[in-house]
């Protein structure tokens, strides 16, 4: 009897581990059978797999689709640089963390976006030092961008990263529903100022009183730092948590929250919010823009736009709702360092195939059907082309329904000017928008970037004071008598003074050099 | 020679099962909790992606700096007394409830209502954060619109006020957890010996005696073991109940920020290994301190009922 139990019990070890065996082995195996794929394929000539990690606004494909467009890109990239590329699709609000995660954790990415995380990118030495590789690998795409834009991504003399080729000023702009304007009688031309927004928002308010004139752009920000001043250079800081900025073209680092600027948009803030003219939730809504936009009770809301008022109003109507939605610009594009680097594409610091990962990105800048196919997908599945050159979503389909589609990425990858445009869309844009490249005021320390490694800890807690007040101060929900003395106390405990001041140190030696050249 | 041999074996061939059995459980703790126990060395490291984990240069103790500047004093405060609070509400109406429960009697009763105590543990923090959203937004909120325009108040704006905050979230948490915790309580109650109670209704001891005479009394271990567990992690926060529920809304910094989501606050921009490591590094050490001198202390005042 005892020996029956034991055989028993080993019988059940025995099987226990050959389970857990098994289950390592069933992983084990799909993993062999795809590098045993790899093997395949490399065995009639090699080519090196660079894997593409891009950030899309839209619905993720399953991976048979994510094949055929692999697939159809690989057709051209053996051919040319003799490289196979493996598509990552990652959902933008995932991005970031999904791509420092898997380079920590050693998954193989080889190219990705900075997603306005440039310095950290490099700080933390996730970026490959282009510098040497850049005139044998991506010659051309050198010479498509200028030498100005190329050296917003340079840090220490070093190339890190290559910006996304697109329109780069990002133009204030009030978005606003048409058919209320019109009903009222609102001639929102003449809105120029947040003045005049202001008389605008009363005027519906009193014809609508159950209606918020105001929705935030993003949860806790209705955008109007924009309106501070026309020129602020955040010095490669995060747009939503400025620590130290450059106002109106002068090359000293100001304190933003110490200005009457500052201040006067707080009270202005705290007017609307009194006044019921802005969401009162908006310091803490998670709802985007374009869900708000898309119920009956909401007017308008601010943001910065790259394309043309009338273009950018016509590409968001779908996005909310379908109501008629109507742009008008009221301030104007300012370039700086982040406005260009914060989308730039680099090679990981640990790529194996770090040449060929750029000889793609050159692709990505210069071969119209590469940037289309991974915009669009494939023709006449997932998009037609019409006679004049306009892309559009095949009969009877939308962005949701098609099989692939990164559209609303249109702009993060490679070089905008070459992907087919929107049909609705109109070609003279393009005019537009590379005539604000060259109109916009440019920020002095234009190809400045700040390496904040020195003062991480009270950047930490910055970061976190700023996160603390800035959101209910810019959207009304506290009273800024009371609350801005102390959020400025409470930033000069936490050591902005000392970001401020290394700033003006590194800002100072990068003056010196550009200067002594 | 020969029999020490045997009994040799016999040793072997007795745990060797067993072991066996137990292996895939060690290796599982080993794999799980002690080979990333290397991370500890990211904690005293500048991280730099390019040169790895052991690459990277060391930088003292310059990654803990953030979290003992002043003004991280009021998180470290929240955390600790907002597990305070938990702990001590949470154990009494968990064995509360668990009393209440055995008395039920009918098993189909017993379970209606464990059930409906249970279901709140089973959404998440983000689904929670949303009901909690419906009661509460200033707008549209239930509280707002029926309560308090009921009894004729003055609506409140619920995610910029501080002061209410402690109150909600210590409500909320013991909503969501209370079933879970009780359940606990309910199985060392069913353990006690029901000849104990026959003895005690002979003797004439009504319910409520029986109750805090028996059942009480033998609930002690169990709730020592569950304290001792807890104050393990009293550096530690249920990341979902601050970041979620107050809809990690600014205003509320002062009552709602916790070391964990003062951590990801701070660390979100950066980016920073280091940081992050320091801070877990930091939170284990000060638990397993507290483990160890509570558990002392537990001890000497009690010492059959000390944990180790």
């Amino acid at each position: 009897m005892r020996n029956v139990k034991k055989i028993f019990s080993v019988l059940l070890a025995t099987v226990m581990i050959f389970g857990l065996v098994s289950c390592g082995k069933s992983t084990n195996n799909s993993s062999g059978e795809a590098s045993s794929n790899d093997v395949t394929s490399t065995e009639k000539v090699t080519y090196d797999k660079v894997v593409y990690a891009y950030a899309t606004f839209n619905n993720i494909p399953s991976s048979e689709v994510l094949n055929t467009v692999e697939e159809a890109i690989n057709q051209i990239t053996r051919e040319k640089i003799g490289v196979e590329v493996e598509l990552m699709p990652i959902g933008i609000a995932d991005y970031s963390s999904t791509v420092s995660l898997s380079l920590q954790g050693g998954d193989q990415i080889d190219v990705f976006e900075s997603l306005g995380d440039f310095n950290t990118s490099v700080s933390s030495g996730m970026a490959y030092d282009l510098t040497d590789i850049i005139d044998t690998c991506a010659a051309e795409t050198k010479a498509t961008l200028s030498e100005d834009i190329l050296a917003s991504c340079i840090q220490n003399e070093r190339l890190y990263g290559i910006p996304t080729y697109k329109p780069y000023a990002l133009t204030p702009m009030v978005i606003y529903k048409q058919e209320i304007a019109d009903e009222l009688g609102i001639d929102m031309s003449q809105v120029k100022s947040v003045e005049d927004l202001t008389d605008v928002l009363r005027s519906v308010k009193t014809a609508y009183p159950d209606m918020t004139p105001v929705v935030p752009a993003q949860s806790g920000n209705p955008n109007m730092v924009l309106l501070v001043s026309d020129q602020i250079d955040y010095l490669t800081d995060d747009y939503y948590s400025p620590k130290g900025v450059l106002m109106d073209d002068s090359l000293v680092v100001a304190d933003l929250y110490n200005t009457t600027k500052f201040e006067d948009i707080c009270d202005l803030m705290r007017v609307w919010y009194e006044e019921n003219l802005i969401l009162q939730d908006a310091a803490t809504t998670t709802s985007t823009a374009s869900e708000l936009m898309s119920s009956d009770n909401t007017f308008c809301y601010v943001a910065s736009y790259s394309y043309p008022p009338e273009d950018t109003a016509a590409s968001l109507e779908a996005q909310c709702g379908g109501n008629k939605l109507g742009a008008v610009q009221i301030g104007d594009a300012y370039l700086d360092t982040t406005s260009i680097n914060a989308l730039s594409w680099m090679v990981a610091s640990n790529s194996k195939v770090a040449e060929s990962a750029l000889k793609f990105i050159n692709l990505t800048f210069t071969d119209q059907d590469i940037i289309n196919l991974l915009i669009y997908g494939i023709k006449d599945r997932d998009y037609v082309l019409d006679a004049d050159g306009y892309a559009s979503y095949p009969e009877g389909k939308d962005a949701a329904s098609v099989d692939y589609t990164a559209q609303l990425s249109c702009g993060t990858l490679g070089n905008y000017f070459l992907m087919y445009p929107m049909s609705g869309t109109s070609k003279d844009s393009l005019v537009w928008e590379e005539e604000q490249n060259q109109l916009a005021a440019k920020s002095p320390a234009m190809g400045f970037t700040f390496d904040s490694s020195s003062v991480k800890t009270e950047y930490t807690a910055v970061s976190n004071v700023i996160q603390q007040y800035l959101p209910s101060l810019l959207c009304g929900s506290v009273d800024p008598d009371t609350v801005l003395p102390e959020f400025r106390d409470r930033l000069e405990t936490a050591g902005l003074g000392a970001i401020i001041s290394e700033k003006q140190k590194q800002l100072d030696n990068w003056a010196t050099g550009v200067i002594g050249e | 020679m020969k029999n020490k041999r045997v009994k040799k074996n016999r040793g072997l061939t007795k745990s060797g099962p067993l072991l066996l059995i137990a292996f895939p459980g060690i290796l599982y703790l080993f794999i799980n909790n002690y080979i990333p126990m290397f991370g500890v060395f990211l904690a005293f490291k500048d991280y730099n992606f390019m040169k790895g984990i052991f690459g990277s240069d060391w930088c003292g103790f310059q990654n803990f700096k953030y979290l003992f500047r002043q003004d991280a004093f009021v998180i470290i405060r929240n955390t600790i007394l907002y597990n305070l609070v938990f702990i001590v509400i949470g154990t009494i109406l968990a064995i509360l409830v668990a009393v209440l429960m055995c008395e039920l009697g009918t098993k189909s009763r017993v379970k209606f209502f464990q059930s409906s105590l249970l279901l709140p543990n089973l959404l998440s923090w983000v689904v929670i954060g949303f009901i909690g959203f419906a009661f509460l937004n200033a707008d549209t909120g239930f509280i707002n619109n029926t309560l308090i325009e009921f009894f004729g108040g003055e609506k409140i704006a619920w995610y910029t006020t501080p002061k209410y905050w402690p109150a909600i979230l210590t409500l909320v948490y013991l909503w969501k957890n209370l079933g879970y915790m009780s359940i606990i309580y309910m199985a060392s109650i069913a353990g006690i010996d029901k000849s104990i109670y026959e003895a005690a209704q002979i003797d004439g001891a009504a319910k409520l005696k029986q109750i805090s005479h028996i059942t009480i009394p033998m609930l002690k271990p169990t709730v020592i073991v569950l304290m001792l567990l807890a104050v393990g992690r009293i550096f530690y926060s249920d990341f979902g109940l601050f970041y979620q529920v107050p809809m990690n809304s600014g205003a509320l910094y002062d009552v709602t920020q916790t070391i964990d989501t003062y951590v990801y606050h701070g660390i979100m921009e950066l980016n920073d290994v280091g940081m992050s490591a320091a801070a877990g590094l930091y939170q284990s050490i000060v638990g397993f301190i507290l483990v160890v001198s509570v558990n002392a202390l537990v001890r000497k005042f009690d010492g059959e009922n000390a944990l180790f």
